[in-house]
This record gives structure tokens, sequence and C-alpha cells, in this order.
């Protein structure tokens, strides 16, 4: 049996070295297709990511009087604290609210200026309410628009409702497109490798007849061009690897600046999922090859 | 050796390309089988190794009876029956040695047996030297002769050669021919399937004449009939 073994594995790797065009070729055919994957999924996991960062962007403030006392702010930010659809509520005091605006115009003089002549801080306190679940913010604004306390002075919902709307329309629409996108992609990558696979072998195929002829075993026969599809497998995961860390790293500067402020990071996503992204990768690409090295043999191999 | 009794194979178009075709042959015979394209020598080579099936009919191979052969062990009956074609079929990425030791590999022979056997029919058929040379690389004869070689790894009691000098020259056929001779002296039944009037003429051996699949004529020291 080992020596079987070690036989099978001497001719794959011999046919391998031999053909080497039309391995290369077969190889390169493999790697277009996981690029073409891969780069679907980066996409995808981009905009998951944007939305994700985005609705957890979307918080909902309530300005409170100006003279109300520490005591009765506490007081309401521990009653909304409390209320089943809330995160987290922040608490932005009359002077940080005051450091923030002065931050946040730091470079603009004319502000400033207009700040300092009026000598006193007209901002107001506000608590930020975080909402537990995007999809429940909606029920959450609800809730606070009835809520009743005589500290609140306005109450700021109107443009997040139309913004939670949007968002919730995109990220259904990008669902839906995705998954079509990449089911159409992943079903056509897989016929580009299924027939790949099957051109190999129909070059091969006398060689298959001529085993058959001096009396080789199917396993002797099939064997060899199912190692051989393990290699191709393994070679073209191993090379979309080391092609594709590269490229998200060039990538991942670009993200930081368009999503200044949110935390997108496609290479740590790649990283924390290598073993879910690649390894069902090279899974799916050897099911497939070994699939069609098996038909292709099977249609030559015939006694 | 080989008994066959009453073979009849038809093809999908109601052809019969094998047609009642009654043979024996004994151990240690040289036949020639002859007749035009489509007169059925090749599908009778084929019925012999258990590439096709008969549709009526019985083959025996020293005592085996192969009609009815199951496919896994159409491998068995190709280790005992020594066969080469007019293409030679040689893996063609191989060099003469490992297509050689190929049809030992695949029936799981001790590499040793391979190291001792491989040299030794090559030296039979004229190829020392030339082990390592790729099948593009050497003649036609000498393709054949690698063909021979790989049929004789088995040390087969029958050697079918279905049209072995139809892609040869004269002198490269008469060479193959002897080799033939030679191999059928050391007591390999010898089955011949050729239409070269000349080689048969001048074999002076048993020739089975074939024509629209029957069998027309069986002379002991035949000559080309038709």
């Amino acid at each position: 049996m080992l020596l079987s073994l070690y036989r099978i594995i001497k001719f794959s790797f011999q046919d391998i070295a031999r053909n080497v065009w039309l391995s290369l070729a077969t190889i390169t055919i493999l790697l277009l297709a996981l690029f073409s994957i891969n780069t679907l999924l980066t996409v995808r996991m981009i905009s998951d990511s944007a939305t994700t960062a985005v609705k957890e962007k979307i918080d909902i403030s309530l300005y409170l009087k100006s003279e109300t006392p520490e005591a009765d702010i506490l007081a309401l930010k521990d009653r909304i604290s409390g209320m089943e659809r809330v995160r987290e509520v922040v608490y932005v005091s009359k002077q940080s609210a005051l450091e923030s605006f002065r931050e946040k115009y730091k470079n603009n003089q004319a502000v400033l200026s207009a700040l300092k002549e009026l000598g006193r801080n007209p901002l107001s306190p506000s608590l930020t309410i975080i909402p537990a679940s995007f999809e429940e913010s909606a029920l959450l604004i609800n809730e606070l628009r009835v809520l009743d306390s005589p500290i609140i002075e306005s109450r700021d919902f109107t443009d997040n409702t139309s913004i939670l709307g949007k968002i919730g329309a995109i990220t259904k629409r990008i669902n839906e497109a995705g998954l079509f996108m990449i089911s159409i992609f992943i079903l056509t990558s897989l016929l580009v490798v299924y027939n790949a696979i099957r051109v190999a072998i129909y070059t091969h195929r006398q060689e298959i007849e001529i085993m058959r002829l001096v009396g080789a075993s199917n396993f002797f026969i099939y064997m060899p061009y199912v190692f051989s599809a393990f290699i191709y497998s393994l070679l073209s995961v191993l090379i979309i690897i080391a092609l594709f860390y590269p490229f998200l790293t060039l990538l991942q500067p670009y993200l930081e600046v368009f999503f200044t402020g949110y935390n997108v990071n496609i290479v740590s996503y790649f990283l924390s999922n290598f073993w879910a992204i690649f390894g069902l990768q090279f899974l799916a690409i050897l099911a497939i090859n070994i699939l069609a090295s098996l038909a292709a043999v099977r249609k030559y191999a015939r006694v | 050796m080989i008994n066959i009794s009453h073979a009849t194979k038809v093809y999908h178009n109601k052809v019969k390309v094998l047609n009642d075709v009654s043979l024996e042959i004994e151990a240690g015979e040289f036949v020639s089988v002859v007749g035009q394209s489509g007169a059925g020598k090749t599908t009778l080579v084929k019925v012999l190794i258990g590439e096709e099936r008969l549709d009526q009919g019985s083959v025996v191979v020293g005592g085996w009876d192969i009609t009815r052969l199951h496919r896994r062990e159409v491998p068995f009956l190709r280790r005992q029956i020594g066969v080469i074609f007019q293409d030679f079929k040689l893996l063609p990425k191989k060099t003469l040695w490992e297509n050689v030791a190929f049809a030992l590999e695949v029936c799981g022979s001790q590499p040793e047996k391979i190291r001792k056997i491989v040299p030794s029919v090559l030296k039979i058929v004229g190829l020392e030297g030339k082990e390592d040379r790729y099948p593009h690389e050497v003649s036609g004869g000498e393709k054949q002769r690698a063909a021979i070689a790989r049929a004789l790894v088995h040390q087969p009691k029958i050697l079918l050669a279905d049209e072995p000098t139809g892609n040869l020259d004269a002198i490269n056929a008469n060479e193959i021919i002897d080799l033939l001779l030679r191999i059928n002296k050391f007591g390999t039944t010898v089955i011949l399937v050729t239409h070269n009037k000349e080689i048969v003429n001048h074999l002076s051996r048993r020739v089975v004449t074939m024509d629209h699949g029957k069998v027309i004529s069986d002379q002991e020291k035949g000559r080309y009939l038709l």
C-alpha cells in the first residue's frame, strides 16, 4: 500500500513537472477564480463594515435646559439607561460641549472669535443615547419622543429617522445584490475550474488509454490525477494567500482615508477569519477539482 | 491456449464485425491474422484483451473464460497478454525505461524486481543505452521495440501484435518481425494481425484470413490470399 501511494505521488509530480505549461495554465485559472472570489469577498466585507460602522455612529441627542442641576441630569440619565432599547447614555456637560466645540473649530478663527465675543458658554448640556441595536432605533426614538421631563429643552431625532430608513434600505439592497453577485461569481468560477481540469485531463486521454492497456487498475489510473488535483488546489490557495495579503495591505491605507473615524480594517478581518475564508476556499476548490478529475478520467478510462 | 467459439459481435449499426468466428490456437504457435480493413481483425484483438464484449459465443484464454469478464478482472487479463499496436502507444512524457517499468509499477511489483526485469527486456529488444530517451527522441522501429519490451515484462504466454509494422519502413518492419519470431522461439504464442502481404508470405507460418467478420481460410503454412 505504501509502495502504491509512493508511486501515485511520484507519477503525479512527474506529470505536473513534465507538463509544466499545462500545470501552470491550470493553476493560473484556479488563481483567477480564487482572486475573483476574494475580491468580491473584500468588496462585501468593506460594504458590511461601512454600514455597520455607520449604524454604530447613529446616536440620539436630548438637549437639556442650560441651568439644570447636575443631579437632575444624572437622574434622567439613569432613567434612560434603564430603558430596554438603550445600550449607553453619555452625559455631555456644558463644559465638555464647549471643549468639543473649540476642538472642532480650532482652525476657524471667525467662530472662535465670535465665541470669545459672547463671553459665556452658550452651549447646553446634553445626553447622547446610543441604541442597543440599529434595528430598534426607530422604536427607541418613539419612546424618547414621549419621554416626559421638565429639563429637556429639545430633542434631535428628525435627521436620524431619515438616515435610519436610508441605511436600512441600502443595507438590505447590498445584502440581496451581494448574495446574488457572490452566487453568480462562485458558480462561474467553479464552472471555469471544472472545465479547466477537464481540458487538462483531456490532453492526457491517450495516457489514460495506455495505462489501462498495460493493466493498470482503476486505483492507479485515477489516483495520480486526484493527487494532482490536491496539489493544484493547495498551490493555488497558497499563492492566492501570498498575493492577497500584500494587496490588502496596500488597500488598507486607502480604506482608512475613505472611512476616517470608522474602524474598517480589511487585513485584520482576513487574518481573524483566515481558516474560515481560505480553508473553505481550499476545500471547495479541492472538491470541484477532484470531481472534475474523476468525471474526466472516468470518460477515458472506460474498459 | 486460446479457444474462440462462435464469436459474434454486432455494432449499433447492425454490422456484424465478427460473424460466428471459431478459432483454436495452440500454445507456442505463431499465427498471422490477415484481412482487409474492416475484416474484423482488430475487433478480435479487442475481444482478446477484454476491450470489447461478444454478443454471442465464447473466448477462453489459458483455461480462463473471458467472455463475460467483470470490469475489475480486465487489468489482470491485460497483465497476462502482451499487446503491441501500430501506433506504439507509449507514454510520451516518460522515458523508454519508465514506459517499460510503468507496466510493472502499476501491478505493484517491487522495485528490485523492476530493476532486474526492465534492463533485461530492453536488452532482448536491443534498446540498451537508449533507456533514458523519450519516445519522441527515438525512431519508429525503436518505439515499437520499446512497446514490445513493455509487453514482455509480465512474461506473457500470449503476445498480440496489432499491425505492429504499419508505421515502419521495410527494414524496421523486418527487424520487428524477427524480434517477434525470437520471442515465439522462447515459447510465447504470437498472434500477428497484419495486412502486409510480403511479411505474411515470408513467414510461412499459420495464416488465418478474415473477411467481413468471418474466417474464410485457416492454413497451416499459409500465404496471403486476398
